[in-house]
């Protein structure tokens, strides 16, 4: 093995904040071996980017570096000057973005930002930098380039964004590359594309790279080595392989058990990391996970392990480290079998025959003048599924698929073009609000975001009382419904003080709960209920619905992109792509066999936080399609890998298969 | 690009036709005869009855309206009630001394402003930002008339180094520079505070942006993240403002005009009200509020220029 | 935790910790401080004026006509040898009036157009945007002498001029608040647990857009008191006799030759009493405002 590429050592950095010094990295070492894909894992809080922006000499203003070396090449960086770290950056090392909408200047052609990047090369001509810069984004699969790289980011898809993103990163050929979760503001299908693009080209160019994840499975799919980070410290470190088959350290097992997609078995009931992150401004003595871990002593309160090397490069920060092989199944996690299960009664509670909702693209004159015939597209195009009572249904799809526009055309907050919306078998499709108001009662909502949809000058007991001031409750005693609903969803009564930002994503989450539960409903729509969660926090507010359910009998309607997710929690899913339900039915039946490409696309696309599943290409090329210009056959016909003349002509219809299993295919693969 | 130029003009248009409107409006809105309140109380006989017959004030409300309109499209702004001589000759002598003070008063603070509020992000909590805080504070709160009679009072009346009243000897350059040397400052002390408060504000910003530390790792030269970057940005409210803060310009000039007795839009104006000569007040009213509007495109059209983004939108 | 008593009253914990450490950054602040201070002043001397001028305002005094400063006359006399100082009180009861009558009045009338534009059916919020950027295109002393040139000045068409002119400002500002929260789940979330129209404005609209609007107003307090000062200086709001700031400096500017004082001493309430809420404004806005205080995540 070479001397590693770059090296950290007992990096510490505090950031000064005015309630006084947050001691965000403490003692944090770690080596980059050379031509190596070395990982930092870790949930929010952890100080994994604070660790890249050291390295880029880039921290914010109010960050100090007390202690430690950053060796990249045998040179200390932060003992470099100024002058000497620009010289660095963008040249020896380089870095992509978590966000390319925001990480591009909007006002500055590719072409002009690439060729600023290479203005060190002082003997290439304008026209030679543009040939390079036109050639990069040809490898990073860019169509068109010559044409595309005038274009303004704003012109660029959010996956074409990120690959022109990795194609600046690329261009000055940067011995170091840094990635900073890469693909968080990705979908499934993009996400993989991204993965394999990095890591092949990184070998193709010879580049070592250090990438920042909070994602398992890309860690997995894309790393050699795997730094485990939690609350400022390195508390693990080692080859892929050991840490996800051997991980030692009791966080790093706990964050493996927590990943549904590591769960095999079908469970209603997924694992959590209870408790939650030191406070930073005054962190513990001893073991930083002391307070969190099962297997703590007191030993492990008192004093700080250090970290002790097992096993060649594997290393572990902990007093008393597993030694036990994991199994991926973990046997404590118990699959609790439905209470009340879902009846097949002959009305269903919510049925959608068909629906259809259509969104103005441009005013009228401009369609005219554009000669544009139909200025509208299609969001949600014959869209039809079933909530039966006790029953959850996932409805999965990808970012611009109408799920949300669908979650919301059935509870009548977008209008709905054509359709029939039954709810306990009473038309409610439209309705005037007063008239819908009273079913408002009975049909509640989550939303995306946990915090932003909390109006954020209420405290949270008026935001949970607020639903019995709107249905004319107000003889009740709010306060008490507001106590009562707080213990509901298992929130400390001591936060009903308090404003929506001074929650925590889990704990505004709990807030959404109460507020959909206020009022008793029969169903409830929760979209994406665990987005901006961490992995262990996100199992918590899914065990607290299952509950519910089971006591009350609730039905939910998940929209979710979250496949191994909505997995666990789901009776039955429904697929959707570009506004149609391509596949719909059991759950497990289509997790283990999906019938749709498009399904099996997506159950495959999720990478698996498992080194020895990785896959050698993505498994889906290519963007979704605008809804502007559907195609004229099955709208996935461009990416399918087994499309055949007739899918690109004409529409498939939907049918159904012996086992209740319904697909919109010519060929699906059941 | 094309679209927003033809929903931009189009929008203008529509302000221009409603100005049009409501100019013709006021009169007719105000309960009495027409020409008599135009005229004022003191109008003999004789001029009211010619004012009637000149407006076409005889004839019905909407004739009225379409012969005005129609006349505006066509240039034609009517006539001085005193001299007879057309409205557009009036003010198309006028117009030029407002328009150099007006260029000269927003040129030295653009000059001055933009920098300083680039200095001031630049270096925030310095002794330059905190002394141009203060700066930029007391200029933009002080009225505009006062530091007009103020520094009249010291340049002019005190220290007698600047001419206090009129344009200048016409053809004598120096002269009229001279003369509007005061005049300008007045006007543009106020904007130099506001102009370089809102550069800061808008650059420390734009420096907090993730493309700008995208900049700053991929190892750019400080001057090109700076003034090729962050500025590029951070200019655009700057360029709205300007154009927006021209109707507060106006208003300025005209105090300018009457305190240093210098001729004008403003100066003419305020005497013709003074004059009951209220084809002239009308006309001056269109041309100013034109002026205004056409800067605001102006200022638009500029931003959709530098802003793809805005181009592109819709 | 759970029996946190203090929790239980609204209000309790962390909010009122975080109230306190903004009044603290408030009462910390030297401009707000300085601020304060001229306001407080302002107010109480032209409430008071009739008790604290040392002469009648309109009290002619030949003799000492256009004196400077003296012990008698602290501010000296005008052409008329009228008290300089204790006309100067008195006209800050036309500013104040002018102020507090006509902000409030612009604040109101801004918030509800700008609310109705932000929130209701797009065409309603082209019609009003088209109404405020034709007010906006009469830059206000051309529309004030336009005016008067028809009906002749008065403190009433002073006071209409302001409102007229300022509405615009605080109904452009709350309808591009009000668009930007319209589209904010918390909304949706309201509506979908069936939250009327009004209540939704009133409750979650409404304290959410008024913030920066109440700091406007303390902003805009300056600029309606240069209107009028302007105005009258140029004749065409309160008229002589009655004093105000304007036209003791259009007196003032008329004798400029031979009591060079007089502007002097006319301008400097007209400057502190901007100064000050400037500072007051600018020092709430520091404090208050959202962008800078709470982003949310």
């Amino acid at each position: 093995m070479n001397a590693p590429h770059l090296d950290i050592r007992g990096l510490t950095v505090d950031f000064t904040t005015p309630t006084g010094p947050v001691h965000a990295l403490r003692d944090v070492s770690f080596a980059v071996p050379q031509n190596s894909v070395t990982g930092i894992v870790g949930e929010s809080g952890s100080g994994k980017s604070t660790v890249l922006w050291s390295i880029l000499g880039l921290l914010s203003a109010n960050a100090r570096v007390r202690r430690g070396e950053i060796l990249f090449e045998g040179e200390d960086m932060l003992r470099k000057g100024t002058d000497a770290l620009r010289a660095a950056r963008g040249q020896d090392m380089s870095v992509v973005f978590q966000n390319p909408m925001a990480s591009q200047i909007p006002v500055l052609t590719y072409a002009t930002q690439m060729r600023d990047i290479l203005y060190r090369k002082r003997d290439l001509s304008a026209a030679d930098k543009r040939t390079l810069a036109v050639e990069m984004m040809e490898r990073v699969g860019i169509p068109d380039p010559a044409r595309r790289i005038d274009q303004y980011p704003h012109h660029f898809s959010g996956g074409m964004r990120q690959r022109a993103g990795i194609a600046m990163a690329l261009l000055p050929r940067p011995r170091l590359l840094l990635a900073d979760e890469p693909t968080t503001a990705l979908d499934v299908t993009m996400e993989a594309q991204v993965i394999h693009l990095i890591r092949d080209l990184a070998t193709e160019l010879e580049t070592t790279v250090l990438v920042v994840s909070h994602n398992l499975g890309l860690i997995a799919e894309m790393c050699d080595h795997v730094v485990v980070m939690y609350a400022g410290e390195v508390v693990e470190a080692g080859p892929v392989r050991e840490l996800f088959h051997n991980a030692r350290h009791p966080y790093t097992r706990a964050l493996l058990d927590c990943d549904p997609a590591r769960i095999t078995r079908k469970t209603r009931h997924l694992p959590v990391i209870e408790g939650s992150l030191p406070d930073l401004s005054a962190p513990p003595k001893g073991c930083i996970f002391a307070a969190r871990c099962p297997k703590a002593t007191l030993h492990c309160e008192a004093e700080a392990p250090s970290a002790q090397v097992s096993g060649g490069r594997h290393s572990v920060r902990c007093h008393f480290p597993v030694t036990e092989k994991s199994v991926p199944d973990a046997p404590r996690i118990l699959d609790a079998p439905h209470a009340t299960p879902p009846d097949a009664g002959d009305i269903p509670l919510l049925e959608v025959p068909y629906l259809n909702v259509r969104f103005r693209t441009m005013g009228p004159i401009r369609a005219r003048l554009n000669g544009v015939a139909d200025p509208f597209v299609d969001a949600v195009l014959d869209v039809g599924l079933t909530v039966r009572r006790g029953e959850t249904l996932g409805l999965v799809g990808e970012s611009g698929s109408g799920k949300t526009t669908l979650g919301r055309a059935i509870l009548n907050l977008t209008r709905a073009s054509a359709g029939s919306v039954r709810f306990e078998g009473r038309e409610v499709r439209n309705l005037p609000e007063r008239a819908f108001k009273p079913l408002r009662r009975d049909m509640a909502m989550m939303f995306q975001d946990a915090i932003g949809s909390l109006s954020p000058r209420k405290t949270v007991r008026a935001l949970i009382a607020e639903p019995f001031v709107i249905h004319g409750a107000q003889d009740r005693d709010l306060d008490r419904e507001a106590e009562r609903l707080a213990d509901l969803v298992q929130l400390p009564r001591a936060f009903l003080g308090r404003y929506p930002h001074e929650l925590s994503g889990g704990q505004a989450r709990r807030v959404g709960v109460a507020r959909a539960l206020a009022l008793n409903p029969k169903l409830i729509i929760a979209d994406e209920p665990t987005a901006g969660l961490d992995v262990s926090v996100q199992g918590d507010i899914l065990n607290l619905m299952a509950e519910l359910q089971r006591e009350k009998g609730l039905s939910y309607l998940l929209i979710t992109h979250n496949l191994p997710v909505v997995r666990h929690v789901s009776d039955r899913l429904a697929i959707m792509y570009m506004g149609r339900i391509v596949e719909t039915g059991e759950a497990e039946a289509i997790f283990n066999q999906p019938g749709h490409p498009y399904t099996e696309a997506l159950v495959r696309g999720v990478p698996q936080p498992d080194p020895d599943q990785r896959r050698t290409a993505p498994p889906l090329r290519g963007e979704v399609p605008s809804l502007m210009n559907r195609p004229r056959g099955c709208d996935f016909a461009a990416r399918c890998p087994f499309a055949k003349d007739e899918c690109r002509q004409i529409k498939p219809s939907q049918s159904t298969r012996a086992d209740g299993r319904v697909i919109a295919c010519h060929f699906p693969l059941i | 690009m094309f679209f927003y130029l033809i929903k931009r003009i189009g929008l203008s248009v529509a302000v221009i036709g409603l100005v049009v409107l409501m100019s013709f409006a006021l009169l007719h809105l105000i309960p009495g005869d027409p020409a008599t309140i135009a005229l004022g109380p003191r109008a003999s006989a004789e001029t009211i009855d010619r004012f009637t017959e000149k407006m076409h004030l005889d004839e019905p409300v909407w004739r009225q309206f379409l012969i005005f309109a129609g006349n505006v499209v066509t240039g034609d702004l009517g006539e001085d009630v005193f001299s007879n001589r057309p409205v557009t000759q009036i003010i198309g002598e006028n117009i030029g001394f407002t328009l150099a003070l007006g260029a000269a008063g927003l040129g030295w603070a653009i000059l001055v402003g933009i920098p300083l509020g680039c200095l001031a992000a630049l270096r925030p909590n310095s002794a330059l930002d905190r002394a141009t805080g203060i700066l930029s504070v007391g200029t933009i709160a002080v009225p505009s008339f006062v530091i007009a009679i103020w520094s009249l009072l010291l340049f002019a009346v005190t220290l007698r180094w600047l001419p206090a009243i009129g344009a200048g000897e016409p053809g004598n350059l120096p002269d009229q520079l001279a003369h509007l040397i005061l005049p300008a400052f007045a006007l543009g002390l106020g904007w130099v505070g506001y102009l370089s408060r809102m550069v800061r504000a808008s650059l420390l910003e734009v420096m907090n942006e993730d493309y700008i530390r995208a900049a700053n790792a991929f190892g750019l030269r400080p001057g090109r993240v700076i003034f090729g970057y962050a500025l590029r940005v951070a200019i655009l409210p700057t360029i709205t403002l300007i154009g927006l803060g021209f109707g507060g310009l106006i208003s300025s000039t005209v105090f300018a005009e009457v305190i240093f007795a210098r001729p004008g839009l403003g100066k003419l104006l305020y005497d013709m009200v003074s004059a009951r000569n209220f084809p002239v007040v009308q006309g001056a009213v269109l041309v100013t509020t034109g002026l205004y509007i056409t800067f605001v495109l102006l200022s638009d059209l500029i931003i959709a220029w530098l802003d793809p983004r805005v181009r592109d939108a819709l | 935790m759970l029996s946190d008593p203090s929790a239980s009253q609204p209000g309790a914990g962390r909010p009122r910790q975080r109230s306190n450490v903004r009044l603290g950054q408030f009462l910390g602040s030297p401009k707000a401080m300085l601020g304060l201070t001229v306001v407080i002043l302002f107010i109480s001397s032209a409430v008071f004026a009739p008790v604290l001028a040392p002469y009648d305002p309109n009290a002619l005094d030949i003799p000492s006509r256009l004196s400077g400063p003296t012990w008698a006359h602290w501010a000296g006399t005008d052409q008329l040898g009228r008290d300089t100082f204790s006309r100067l009180l008195f006209g800050g009861r036309v500013a104040l009036k002018i102020a507090v009558i006509g902000v409030s009045v612009a604040l109101s009338t801004g918030l509800i157009l700008g609310m109705i534009a932000g929130y209701g059916p797009k065409w309603l919020d082209n019609l009003l945007l088209l109404a405020f950027d034709t007010v906006l295109a009469f830059p206000t002393i051309v529309l004030a002498l336009a005016t008067v040139a028809l009906v002749g000045p008065s403190l009433e068409l002073v006071l209409i001029i302001v409102i007229v002119s300022t509405v615009p400002g605080y109904a452009r500002m709350a309808r591009t608040a009000t668009l930007a929260l319209k589209n904010d789940e918390f909304i949706l979330a309201e509506r979908s647990l069936g939250a009327s129209t009004p209540r939704i404005l009133a409750h979650h609209v409404l304290p959410n857009v008024v913030g920066p609007l109440l700091i406007l107003a303390a902003m805009d307090v300056p600029v309606v008191v240069t209107i009028e000062a302007g105005l009258s200086f140029l004749g065409l709001g309160v008229l002589p006799p009655t004093a105000s700031w304007g036209t003791i400096l259009n007196e003032g500017y008329l004798v400029i030759n031979d009591a060079p004082f007089m502007v002097v001493a006319a301008g400097i309430p007209l400057v502190l009493t901007t100064l000050g809420f400037t500072f007051l404004g600018e020092a709430l806005r520091d404090i208050f405002d959202p962008r800078m205080g709470r982003g949310r995540a």
